[in-house]
């Protein structure tokens, strides 16, 4: 029922063991070694603890094994839900508060250390860790990798989109799914890259070594000569009056969720925040199934790519610019989320607030780059690099490119004669690029041969069209002389629609002048169709504007590109128009006939591990006189168990709450262990059993 | 230039009970502090035990006094800082030390602690599935206890900044302007501060100061590493103080704090001499293994940090008390040897008394702890 059972991109795998596990007496099932939250959350489950403080429900909430909100008592003991695997007949209970340390008495009788060196140590296997492995491994420098998830690829693994970019840089055109198997298989040829996966790096510390949590049952310590930082990025967080209630994810747990594991965790889900990932949220959420009420954005223009936001209109979502997320509220889970526009201080209009009926709310509010061990290796003199999000948030493709450059740089200060081609660089920069102009497109009229019609008006650094048209009748208009160009169309079309199935925004279609009435067109679809050949269907204009139901005379699929062509018969008048199928019924998308919601606009949650309201903390920086984020330590700021990854994002925004300057503040002095570690682990005394 | 009565030059452990106990008694204090805000030198790197089991009169005495206004806390200020008096356990597995501990009980009774033997038994209900092999007994004080140094400097700075102590952070101390044997002023990054008395209540960066008005006192910094794991619903009692040494330290200890973290130190062997307070990768192997010997259920705890601190050591192992020679207005609450968070507040209380009241009754502490003395001695429950 809540398992995601087809999808478009994703194959669905078929030899999965079910397994019978409890949860709280009750009998469920779920897959073997699948994260345990994801199968309570498949069995309708979303309260996983009651904390302390006001007997607060907690749910899921980074699906990234850093918070600690997810905590079970799993066979007695207080596990974290989205790392720890399921196994058949577990018994697993709701934490309520704090947990009892289970009375095992046994006398340590086995311990040692493991320790191992390197040359280079690369915290993060996503696309810039894995390039930079690559580098690094054919200069013949020993690495070891490491990466807190099961498989490498960082967040390419959530990515069931086409990737930006240019197909011979960076696989642009292809998902990112798929370009975590081809990157992992190139670093899987080299013997000198020893790769640690389930493995989070805990700590640098000053003797030039690091801490690594292996599988939840090895502690290894492994010096190093020379340090790269590429963990990605961290989602930032909002402050709003129920922004602890479980179904408030980051939109990256929403991805884990949806695309690595599988689960169809939510009915219907309104989005905060417009940029790519927001946008990106809401197409994963409507390939799974899940309704999409609404993106909303604090500011007036969208953040993300202009082809992004046209293509999420076009299926049928509503993107509410100005407008920002009031509350979210229901009865220990999100029941409503309301939202209202912003005066021209960003401050909720409270007369124009819209409550809609979801049972999630997605944060895509921006990242903001790990750089603590890059920080920290800086301050202890340590030679080290840092590349992808962590050193500067950007696209995959780009990721890809700092990271092949990081790796570059790092043999050098290891004392290899290196060059780095300056061509690499300058590209490395333009992926980072932006979005730039929006030009004007010039009106299309229709002949009787297939043609492109190319909707990506706004500057970015993507080309795939240009290079797969066999007869090269797209190019690049040379206003800018780089990849941020726009493409155009220069004549010759065979009507292959190679153009339409590679385009990541899914802004190209084909069409024709059919008759006098009417045009034919070719649309890109990457969802499972529910319509065959002589429906009729709603299509729409680049934005979504609904122009009228077009009847389907053609539905082909392309197995290399996981995309469907539509052709469909429309009126000659909207046939250069028509962008787009809508997937979704209008109906989904509209709020409670009256706004509902009841909370004071500040005491949202700013510390989730302690639940520190935003009322607290500016009453405690005013009383005082706090000048020095480690003072909020004495409020246990900082203190839990994520040791401030979430709460360090929205302080700035609490001491400016509280009158305090920002800049006057002295930032909270970060130290190990990233991740909590058992002390059995720390001394290794269950391996080799 | 700004005039007080009093400037302390320290806002920690130390300088800022004691700037409380002065202001309350009517002064017009002052702290300068170099760093951003109260409590950032050593007090945050406190893992939080109060007690007044020492082997000698005068930290007795003054802790004695730490653990009375720790109590009282909560009822006489309305602050919570944690308090909770569970007690030090010192067990013992061999026979050396049982005799060792057995005669310091004699000792600490002539200063009316209420340290007693215990045996296994007792030792389990208190710290139950301690391991048992070999375990002796222990000396046990119920009277002493734990409290946050978090908490307690913020709730000493609240209330000394309610009774008009002035506190100014990053400026650092740089010069001091000495005429006819008086310090007349103190010079900072920022301001000049002119003082009836000055205070050196500046923990790691004693010496320096110390410098300034022509002192030299013998203080030198060793670095200690600490951390603190998950929280979980109480579980054990006391303090537990393990003295055995192994190869790479010397003792540790640990306590579950009001929150139900265990919070956990140990003192290597040979001392790490220096100012670096920088996390080391060997820290948690070397502790974890031993804590897990004595107490195997805390293998299933999860550690959540770690950090580093300094102790600024002197050659005795006893702190530096009183004022100095070399000028007549400069008084010394330095070298508290890591254990300035439980002599803090005590010791705050009895220094407002010796300046406010110029009583003698606190002569004993004074001679014990000047800046003159031999330095010769040893403190055995370091």
């Amino acid at each position: 029922m809540t398992r995601i059972d087809k999808h478009p991109i994703l194959e669905i795998p078929e030899n999965r063991i079910t397994v019978r596990f409890f949860f709280n007496d009750k009998e469920m099932t779920g897959y073997e070694n699948e994260p345990v939250s994801s199968a309570l959350i498949a069995n309708g489950v979303q309260e996983f603890s009651i904390h302390k403080r006001g007997d607060t429900p907690q749910g899921l909430f980074c699906a990234n094994g850093q918070c600690s909100h997810c905590t079970v008592i799993i066979d007695g003991f207080p596990l974290k839900s989205c790392i720890t695997p399921l196994k058949a007949d577990m018994k697993i209970r709701t934490l309520r508060h704090l947990p009892d340390l289970p009375a095992d008495d046994q006398p340590l009788n086995h311990s040692h250390p493991k320790a191992l060196s390197c040359d280079a140590l690369i915290v993060g296997g996503g696309p810039s860790g894995l390039m930079a492995a690559i580098e690094l491994a054919k200069l013949g420098f020993s690495v070891v990798l490491a990466d807190d998830k099961a498989k490498l690829g960082g967040k390419l693994l959530l990515q069931t989109h086409k990737f930006f970019g240019s197909i011979d840089d960076c696989y642009a055109g292809t998902r990112g799914i798929d370009i975590a198997v081809k990157l992992e298989n190139e670093v899987r040829k080299y013997s000198n890259i020893q790769i640690f996966t389930n493995t989070s790096v805990v700590g640098i510390f000053k003797d030039r070594k690091a801490g690594l949590f292996v599988d939840n049952r090895q502690y290894v310590i492994v010096g190093f000569q020379g340090l790269v930082v590429s963990p990605g990025a961290r989602e930032k967080m909002l402050v709003f009056p129920g922004n602890s209630l479980p179904g408030v994810f980051g939109a990256g747990a929403f991805q884990t969720l949806v695309n690595r594991d599988l689960i169809r965790s939510s009915r219907r889900v309104f989005i905060v925040g417009s940029g790519n990932v927001g946008l990106i949220a809401a197409y994963h959420a409507l390939q799974a199934g899940i309704d999409v009420t609404g993106i909303c954005d604090i500011l007036p223009k969208v953040s993300g790519y202009r082809v992004h936001a046209d293509k999420i209109r076009r299926m049928g979502v509503p993107i509410y610019l100005d407008h920002t997320v009031v509350s979210a509220e229901g009865n220990g889970k999100v029941e409503r989320v309301t939202i209202a526009e912003v005066n021209s201080a960003f401050q909720p209009i409270r007369e124009t607030a819209k409550t809609f009926e979801v049972d999630t709310l997605l944060i895509a509010v921006g990242l903001t780059p790990v750089d603590d061990f890059y920080e920290m290796a800086k301050q202890f003199g340590f030679i080290v690099v840092s590349a992808g999000d962590a050193n500067e948030i950007a696209e995959a493709s780009s990721a890809m490119f700092g990271g092949k450059i990081a790796g570059l740089q790092m043999a050098a200060l290891l004392g290899k004669e290196t060059r780095i081609d300056p061509a690499l660089t300058e590209k490395a920069e333009i992926l980072k690029s932006k979005p730039g102009k929006i030009y004007t497109p010039k009106p299309v009229i229709l002949d009787g041969k297939f043609r492109p019609i190319i909707r990506c008006d706004e500057e970015i650094p993507c080309n795939p069209c240009t290079s797969i048209c066999p007869v090269h009748a797209i190019r690049l208009k040379k206003n800018l002389d780089s990849l941020l160009d726009i493409p155009e169309y220069t004549g010759g079309c065979t009507g292959c629609g190679m153009c339409v199935l590679i385009c990541p925004g899914l802004a190209i279609t084909l069409a024709k002048k059919r008759d006098d009435k009417c045009a034919e067109v070719v649309l890109p679809h990457e969802y499972l169709p529910d319509f065959k050949v002589g429906d009729r269907i709603p299509v729409t204009d680049q934005t979504g504007y609904y122009l009228e139901d077009a009847e389907v005379v053609n539905i082909r699929f392309n197995k290399k590109f996981k995309t469907h062509l539509i052709t469909v018969l429309t009126t000659l008048q909207n046939g250069a128009a028509v962008a787009g199928i809508r997937v979704q019924k209008p109906a989904v998308t509209q709020p409670m006939p009256t706004a509902s919601f009841t909370d004071s606009a500040d005491d949202g949650i700013v510390c989730h591990c302690e639940m520190v309201t935003q009322k607290e903390l500016v009453k405690y920086i005013r009383e005082n006189r706090v000048r020095d984020v480690n003072q909020l330590k004495q409020a246990r700021v900082g203190m839990g168990a994520c040791g401030g990854k979430n709460c360090s994002v929205v302080l700035s925004r609490i001491f400016t709450a509280a009158g305090v300057d920002w800049k006057e503040v002295t930032p909270g002095r970060k130290r190990p262990l990233s991740v909590e570690v058992p002390m059995s682990v720390i001394i290794n005394e269950k391996d080799g059993e | 230039m700004k005039k007080f009565d009093v400037v302390i030059i320290g806002a920690g452990s130390i300088g800022v009970p004691l700037s409380f106990y002065l202001a309350n008694r009517g002064l017009k204090v002052a702290i300068l502090e170099k760093l951003p805000s109260t409590g950032r030198g050593q007090n945050r790197a406190a893992i939080g035990g109060i007690r007044a089991t020492f082997s000698d009169p005068a930290k007795i005495k003054i802790c004695l006094q730490t653990i009375e206004i720790m109590k009282n806390m909560k009822v006489e200020h309305g602050l919570d800082v944690d308090w909770i008096q569970g007690g030090y356990l010192y067990p013992a597995y061999d026979e050396k030390t049982e005799i060792a501990f057995k005669q310091l009980l004699d000792f600490q009774k002539q200063y009316k602690l209420n340290n007693r033997w215990i045996t296994p038994d007792e030792i389990d209900k208190l710290v139950p599935g301690i391991n048992r092999e070999n375990l002796r007994g222990g000396n046990f004080s119920e009277e002493d206890g734990s409290a946050s140094p978090l908490k307690t400097t913020a709730a000493f700075s609240l209330l000394s900044h309610r009774r008009g102590t002035e506190l100014f952070f990053d400026e650092e101390v740089r010069s001091m302007k000495i005429e006819k044997r008086k310090i007349v002023s103190v010079e900072t990054s920022r301001d000049v501060y002119s003082a009836d008395i000055f205070i050196n209540a500046s923990g790691a960066d004693a010496k320096t100061i110390g410098a300034l008005a022509r002192a030299d006192i013998p203080i030198y910094t060793d670095c200690h590493e600490a951390g603190v794991t998950e929280a979980v619903e109480r579980f054990f009692e006391p303090m537990v103080v393990d003295i055995r040494p192994d190869g790479n330290s010397s003792n540790y200890y640990f306590y579950q704090n009001a929150e139900g973290q265990v919070v956990f130190c140990i003192t290597p062997e040979p001392k790490i001499i220096g100012a670096d307070i920088d996390n080391t990768s060997t820290f948690l192997p070397l502790v974890v293994k031993r804590m897990v010997q004595l107490y195997p259920r805390l293998r299933h705890l999860r550690v959540r940090r770690t950090w580093r601190g300094l102790y600024p050591m002197t050659p005795d192992g006893f702190p530096i008390v009183g004022f100095t020679k070399e000028v007549d207005n400069f008084f010394l609450t330095v070298g508290m040897c890591g254990q300035g968070y439980m002599i803090g507040p005590g010791l705050g209380k009895i220094v407002s008394e010796i300046l406010v009241d110029k009583t003698n009754r606190h002569d004993e502490i004074l001679t014990q702890l000047t800046l003159y003395r031999k330095f010769t001695g040893n403190e055995m429950l370091k």
